[in-house]
């Protein structure tokens, strides 16, 4: 069994192109597949910390006006029986930069079940609670202290503001986080008696004391449930790019069988059973299996680090989920991304080895029964491509029937329909147009030879073909939903964006601030605005009543002139002015993201609850709102102030054209003690949005690009692995007269124009599945839709990128047979 | 039409250069039919890549048609053998991707010289009348072989070179294809030059020439055979 | 994981370790850590005079401290209801390695126990707190007078005007007791008011009350004399009470001997009038045997100290709680006072499933051979 194994692997000594095609297959399947596993478990592993620490899951008392609780705030709460556990939280800078964020508890107070409790389940609270105290950290923040693993127990390290209390190792926090006693947190951030809130366990407060806003648990949604549509993306990309490294295999491990067809026969010949040789080629898939797995496995944890910053950075800013930037990887992932490369590579090879099993030993007319194969194939695909269109038919008939925003699964499901439907009625499209176009071309024998000889190639190119068509569509629908989403997204920063601008006053300072702005000459026009939570109680619209007991954010801002010519509607119930003059009278707008959720239109009635009851409010308009994943309610500044008793939040100054800017700002700063970031320049706040826009798809164009990648790498190993055949078969056309560079140029246009044809087809392809990630998945993922542009650019890039992958590809095969002595390319009496 | 003067080939081998052919001359005149016999190795397709501009001499003038080769360059090279030369390979190299009627008329087209009537004729005459719609691969040897023949013969070319055209078929069918061929190559008015290592194969050709050691030298009993003729 | 689990956690190797109840004898710094070496705490010595108010308050310099309040009370309807209160304070450093005042700094952690019990009912509430003690105000703490002990809204607080002249009467004569705890059975808790109908007792040497035969001890007072009235809320039902309470006030520095597991001990208030504490803690006596104390106190509030031969304890009778073996009749005998006693919990599911937990309950006491009915009294067991 030992020699037939060798012998069968014999073939790829032979042909190291073969197995250098085979491997790399594997590899890049499995590289990007296990990378954004990596990725997500990394993830996975931060947000579990994050909830398991006490500022998710707890209720949180702040006061109404803002202001600092202390102290005496908590025994007095303490001592009329409320259960409250008090919560300081300031940040450090780390000596490289790093900002660390410090939380100071009380464990005997603290409710619940927190990831402290189980870190210091080993320790001892004595030390936790009595000086010098104790930092505990997770060991990925030890970096950012300068402090390795080994040394880290016990240490001490120096911050700006003074030691750290001795390091105490809790893996289960969040990265970037210390914890420590609250007395040793109210030294390091020299806090005094202020408290930056108070936390109790849900629920336990049925209304807030008085002064004091309550904000439930539920209101802060887990990252975890956030962060779910960002990674089921994440997923999905990765699965595309599994299943075009597959193709590759799949490729790759047909031409070996192929070509050892012949060996294969012999050895049934010599005595090796039919059950036996099926086995040894399973045998060497796995083989071959475990080696591609491992390296792409390797080559994904690398590839995961490369890319979690940006997706740390992505997901912090976009959903305010803290995620290492170091990777954290449980056993179960190393075990789960070696099953999957080798379970796609069974997949992929299963068809081989179904051949091998019926392979016959006499193997007579093999020769005349391939071109009826092909073509049975090609009905074979066209069959099943209809079937999976059907499904995909159908999936979508359902998703028209649900409520908008549902079906993010579903979503992606149709998505993949349409791309297996399109990769799989690829080849019988291909093979039609050739007969075709072979047809229109009798008169030009070159031209139908090279048509005819295209025909010839389909069967080997076809996967290498439909792999580039997913790759292509994927790549166009992904930019232009990116695209889409950033020329929306600038332009509704410039709609919102209208004051110079934005100041943050202590709340004691807020009116005196107000007020002296206002007689300010530079200021055109003052843009208060405020904010408070509420429950959304009830919702009455043309579709009934539900009572959907909703945690929403209020909003207060300023309908003035600055702001109502430029702020975005999505829909009134009478027109912009109408709606913009029922605001000022106290009507509501509601974001898109709570209006796709509870299905609100314009004149639907809200109710909320208020502090003096309920409040019930018409939705006068929608709005939308980019880059929120909460539902909001606007409100006229004043009215929000009057009936929510909310707190003052910013101040949004527009100037007077020609307005001295420093002149005000100094003022400003001399006549009022600010923070140093109260005041915020506009243009600022663009470009930090803008920034965290770009990151936010980082990751997404870098996966689509890889993809890409992957694919042309399976043309150009479909095309390097049948180079030799090639030459053969263009062997008798150059001996019959035809120029060798005739012969490459021929070569080159069949490949080039056959990409182009798989790139014109990507342009609907991919304009549909941008319209799909616009219209489904974007609502489903974060709520808001967006209107699907078409950048021409894109297409045009499309497209050249379809013929630069097919000539690039080619072009290595193209210059060695150039390059290949003439003589050679007959081979039929090597001297 | 065909002339070979002093010419001199050899390989570069890992064992140090192989001589194959060590100062050839040779002439063939329009219509007139060669065989070229000699042991395996001895160089005979060689000689053939030569005259066919497949190749070139390292020394020496290989003169096809008026041309000398090693002049050429090799889009030239090419034209000269599309408008000029009809090639028979022992291995037929068929183009898989045509079928039968489109390989038949393949190099006539290439060289823009193809006459229905005259390939109509070659079909049937080679016996490939009803197959037209078939591929290569469909056929049997003997009937790849002819359509071999036929493809070479289509544009009519003023020299046919022909390496073992028989070589892979068994002694009947063998006998059957030669005969054929000779009498189309006399339809078509070519040259003919043709390798083989047979001398059945070589005896109704108008000369016999064998090549030892890279030199050729005329055969004394075909001579014999021929003057008896 | 509740903040019970982290005290847990705390006192293993603070104050109340987790009590190794499937192996006590391997635990070896005795009940809850109360065996362990004392350091630079003050020390609990013979000798020692105690002062009031004064010593109604906390002892920072010492490591552990409590006020303790049982009751025997009944409702309206004459069923007998048992209440515990206790307030434990432990303190985490020794004086002269207090941290600086800085807010939140703390030496000093606070424990308390409520529990109210009616027939198999058994409702259990526990709260924790860390204060200073160079501060006044904290979430929990006590004030000599007038009096107050309290944590968050739980208060055991003196009823006395001491203003001006009055300031000569005790603070101690009259409390009020405070303290209800929501649950998922709808709350319990009382108010009630302690009116003091005898003087304070002091245990031991004067209040000095040895605890082992190598002499270590604690001071430990009571007032075993308290009337009671007021409201008690069991699962959201409130109902009028009245009964007897018994105060324990101790503290220490170390009060097992390191070989010492955990103790029985009992309080009773016998028809007579009179009253009797007794306890043993089991291992440190001589030869490693248990060591027994009490005191047999009369009606009028005149302690005679017990020592350990003049007290018999026998256990008659166990019964299986919350997965434990937990003694439930025992023979209680006083020769000297001439008592033969069997006393017995009624009740048995009395656990207290704290972060601490122990055995704490109603008992009644009959005597011994004619049965009758001789009193009713309190049982507390540790290191089961």
């Amino acid at each position: 069994m030992l020699t037939a194994l060798v012998t069968l692997l014999s073939h790829y000594k032979r042909h190291p192109g073969q197995l250098a095609m085979l491997l790399l297959g594997l590899w890049v399947a499995g590289a990007l597949w296990s990378g954004v596993q990596a990725i997500n478990a990394s993830a996975r592993d931060s947000y579990a910390r994050a909830e398991a620490l006490f500022s998710t899951g707890l209720d949180r008392l702040e006061r109404r006006d803002g202001e600092p609780l202390t102290r005496e705030d908590y025994l007095r709460l303490r001592r009329a029986g409320l259960p409250v556990s008090p919560l300081l939280e300031g940040t450090l800078e780390a000596s490289d930069g790093t900002e660390l964020r410090v939380i100071g508890v009380d464990p005997f107070t603290l409710p619940g079940d927190s990831a402290f409790a189980a870190a210091s389940s080993q320790g001892e609270l004595t030390d936790f609670l009595t000086p010098p105290w104790q930092t505990r950290i997770a060991p990925d923040t030890l970096p950012a202290l300068g402090v390795n693993a080994r040394e880290a127990p016990g240490a001490e390290p120096r911050l700006a503001t003074g030691r750290l209390p001795p390091l105490v190792l809790s893996p289960m926090l969040p990265p970037g986080t210390l914890v420590m006693d609250i007395a040793a947190a109210a030294v390091l951030l020299d806090s005094g008696e202020r408290l930056s809130r108070l936390v109790t366990a849900p629920k336990a407060l049925e209304h807030p004391p008085e002064g004091l806003v309550l904000t439930r648990a539920t209101t802060l949604v887990s990252p975890g449930q956030l962060t779910e549509s960002f990674h089921l993306n994440l997923t999905a990309m990765a699965l595309l790019a599994l299943v075009v490294g597959l193709f590759i295999v799949q490729a790759a491990l047909g031409l070996a069988l192929e070509q050892r067809l012949g060996m294969l026969r012999t050895l049934r010949a010599l005595g090796v059973s039919g059950r036996g040789l099926v086995g040894l080629l399973a045998l060497e898939l796995v083989l071959l299996g475990v080696i591609g797995a491992l390296a792409g496995i390797a080559s994904g944890v690398w590839l995961a680090r490369v890319l979690l910053p940006d997706v740390a950075a992505t997901l912090g800013s976009l959903y305010g989920a803290d995620v290492a930037v170091m990777l954290n990887l449980p056993w179960h992932y190393w075990l789960g991304g070696l099953g999957v490369t080798l379970g796609g590579l069974l997949l992929a090879g299963s068809g081989v080895l179904w051949r091998a099993a019926r392979l016959s030993v006499l193997g007579l007319g093999q020769a005349q029964a391939w071109r009826a194969g092909f073509l049975r194939q090609l009905r074979g695909m066209a069959l099943t491509g209809g079937a999976v269109a059907a499904g995909g038919l159908g999936l979508w008939v359902w998703l028209t029937h649900q409520p908008t925003g549902e079906g993010l699964l579903a979503g992606f499901g149709l998505i993949a329909a349409l791309l297996l439907t399109s990769a799989l009625l690829l080849p019988p499209l291909l093979a039609l147009a050739l007969a075709g176009l072979g047809r229109l071309m009798r008169r030009r024998p070159l031209a139908q030879w090279a048509l005819a000889d295209l025909k010839l190639q389909l069967p080997r190119l076809a996967l290498a073909m439909m792999a580039l068509l997913i790759a292509l569509s994927a790549n166009l629908g992904v930019s232009s939903m990116v695209g889409g989403f950033r020329l929306t997204f600038l332009e509704w920063l410039d709609q919102r964006l209208v004051a110079d601008y934005y100041l943050r006053p202590a709340p004691e300072q807020f009116d005196a601030v107000q007020a002296w702005l206002a007689e300010r000459p530079e200021v055109a026009e003052l843009l208060p605005t405020r904010h408070a939570e509420a429950t959304l109680l009830e919702v009455e619209g043309t579709g009934g009543a539900r009572t959907p007991h909703l945690p929403v954010g209020l909003y207060g801002i300023t309908p003035g002139e600055s702001l109502i010519p430029s702020w975005p509607l999505l829909a009134t119930q009478a027109g912009r002015d109408a709606a913009w003059q029922s605001f000022a009278a106290g009507e509501a707008f509601v974001n898109e993201q709570l209006a796709i959720d509870q299905g609100l239109a314009p004149s639907d009635r809200l109710t909320l609850s208020a502090p003096g009851g309920q409040e019930t409010l018409v939705v006068a308009a929608v709005y939308p709102d980019y880059g929120n994943t909460r539902g909001e309610v606007l409100l006229a500044t004043p009215k929000l102030a009057e009936r929510f008793a909310a707190t003052p939040s910013s101040i949004g100054i527009v100037l007077t054209v020609g307005a001295d800017e420093v002149g005000l700002r100094d003022a400003l700063r001399q006549r009022f003690e600010l923070g140093s970031d109260a005041l915020v320049d506009q243009r600022e706040v663009k470009r930090v949005s803008v920034e965290i826009f770009e990151r936010t798809f980082t990751i997404t164009r870098a996966l689509s690009v890889l993809t890409l990648a992957v694919a042309a790498l399976a043309l150009l190993a479909s095309l390097l692995a049948q180079a030799r055949e090639r030459r053969r078969q263009l062997a008798p056309l150059w001996a019959l007269g035809v120029p060798r560079a005739r012969l490459v140029a021929i070569q080159l246009a069949q490949l080039g124009g056959m990409a182009l044809a798989v790139g014109a087809l990507a342009v609907p392809l991919g304009s549909v599945l941008a319209l799909g990630l616009v219209a489904v998945i974007n609502v489903a993922a974060f709520g808001w839709r967006l209107p699907l542009h078409v950048f021409p650019g894109d297409i045009a890039l499309t497209l050249a990128t379809a013929g630069a992958v097919a000539l690039l590809a080619a072009a290595l095969p193209a210059a060695r047979l150039w390059r290949t002595p003439p003589r050679a390319l007959l081979a039929e009496e090597a001297p | 039409m065909l002339e070979f003067n002093q010419v001199h080939k050899a390989y570069a081998t890992p064992q140090g250069p192989l001589v194959v052919l060590e100062g050839i001359d040779l002439r063939l005149g329009g219509g007139e039919s060669l065989a070229l016999m000699g042991e395996s190795g001895s160089g005979k397709s060689t000689l053939l890549h030569l005259a066919a501009g497949l190749d070139l001499p390292d020394a020496g003038e290989v003169n096809v048609a008026g041309h000398a080769i090693s002049a050429l360059n090799e889009p030239s090279r090419a034209r000269l053998r599309r408008d000029t030369l009809g090639l028979v390979f022992q291995q037929f190299h068929l183009v898989p991707s045509l079928n039968v009627f489109d390989n038949l008329r393949l190099q006539a087209r290439l060289a823009g010289r193809e006459r229905p009537e005259w390939s109509t004729h070659l079909a049937e005459r080679l016996g490939l009348a009803g197959l037209e719609r078939r591929y290569p691969e469909q056929l049997s040897g003997g009937q790849q072989q002819r359509l071999a023949i036929g493809r070479a013969l289509a544009p009519r070319p003023a020299l046919l070179l022909a390496d073992e055209p028989t070589g892979n078929l068994d002694e009947a069918s063998a006998g059957d294809v030669l005969e054929l061929l000779l009498e189309l190559v006399r339809e078509a008015g070519s040259a003919l030059l043709m390798v083989t290592h047979s001398p059945q194969v070589a005896t109704p050709l108008d000369r016999c020439l064998r090549l030892t050691h890279g030199r050729l030298e005329p055969l004394e009993e075909y001579d014999q055979e021929a003057s008896r003729r | 994981m509740k903040p019970i689990a982290i005290l847990t956690t705390l006192l293993t190797t603070a104050w109340l370790a987790g009590c190794a109840d499937e192996s006590p004898t391997s635990e070896a710094a005795g009940f809850a850590g109360l065996g362990e070496a004392a350091g630079d705490f003050a020390q609990a010595r013979p000798g020692t005079s105690l002062r009031f108010p004064q010593d109604h308050a906390a002892h920072p310099d010492y490591r552990i401290e409590w006020w303790y309040l049982t009751a025997n009370l009944e409702d309206e309807r004459s069923e007998p209801l048992g209440l515990q209160w206790t307030l434990f304070r432990q303190a985490m450093t020794p004086p002269d390695e207090r941290p600086e005042p800085t807010p939140w700094a703390a030496d000093q952690l606070w424990m308390a126990h409520m529990a109210v019990s009616q027939g198999d009912t058994h409702r259990v509430a526990e709260r924790f707190a860390r204060s200073h003690s160079a501060s006044e105000e904290g979430q929990a703490g006590t004030v000599a007078e007038p009096f107050r002990a309290w944590i968050d809204h739980w208060q055991l607080a003196s009823h006395v005007e001491t203003s001006g002249e009055a300031s000569k009467t005790d603070t101690f004569a009259e409390l009020s007791l405070s303290a209800h705890q929501d649950d998922e059975h709808g709350g319990f808790g009382y108010d009630l008011t302690l009116t003091a109908e005898g003087p304070l007792v002091l245990h031991g040497e004067a209040g000095f009350s040895q605890k082992a035969a190598d002499g270590q001890g604690s001071f430990y007072y009571s007032q075993p004399f308290w009337r009671i009235e007021g409201e008690v809320t069991l699962d959201g039902e409130t109902r009028m009470v009245s009964g007897r309470g018994w105060l324990d006030r101790e503290w220490s520095s170390q009060l097992l001997d390191e070989r010492q597991q955990g103790w029985d001990w009992f309080s009773l208030h016998l028809e007579s009038g009179h009253k009797l504490m007794a306890f043993q803690l089991r291992g440190g006596g001589e030869d490693g045997g248990d060591y027994r104390s009490g005191t047999w106190v009369t009606p009028e509030g005149e302690p005679t100290a017990l020592a350990p031969d003049a007290i018999g304890m026998t256990l008659l009778d166990t019964r299986r709680v919350s997965g434990r073996e937990i003694p439930t009749r025992w023979r209680l005998e006083v020769p000297g006072a001439g008592f033969d006693l069997i006393v017995e919990a009624p009740h048995a599911e009395r656990w207290m499933d704290t972060s601490v937990p122990y055995w704490e309950g109603e008992v009644v006491a009959r005597d011994a051979d004619s049965g009758e009915d001789k009193g009713i009294g309190y049982l507390e067991m540790t290191g089961y």
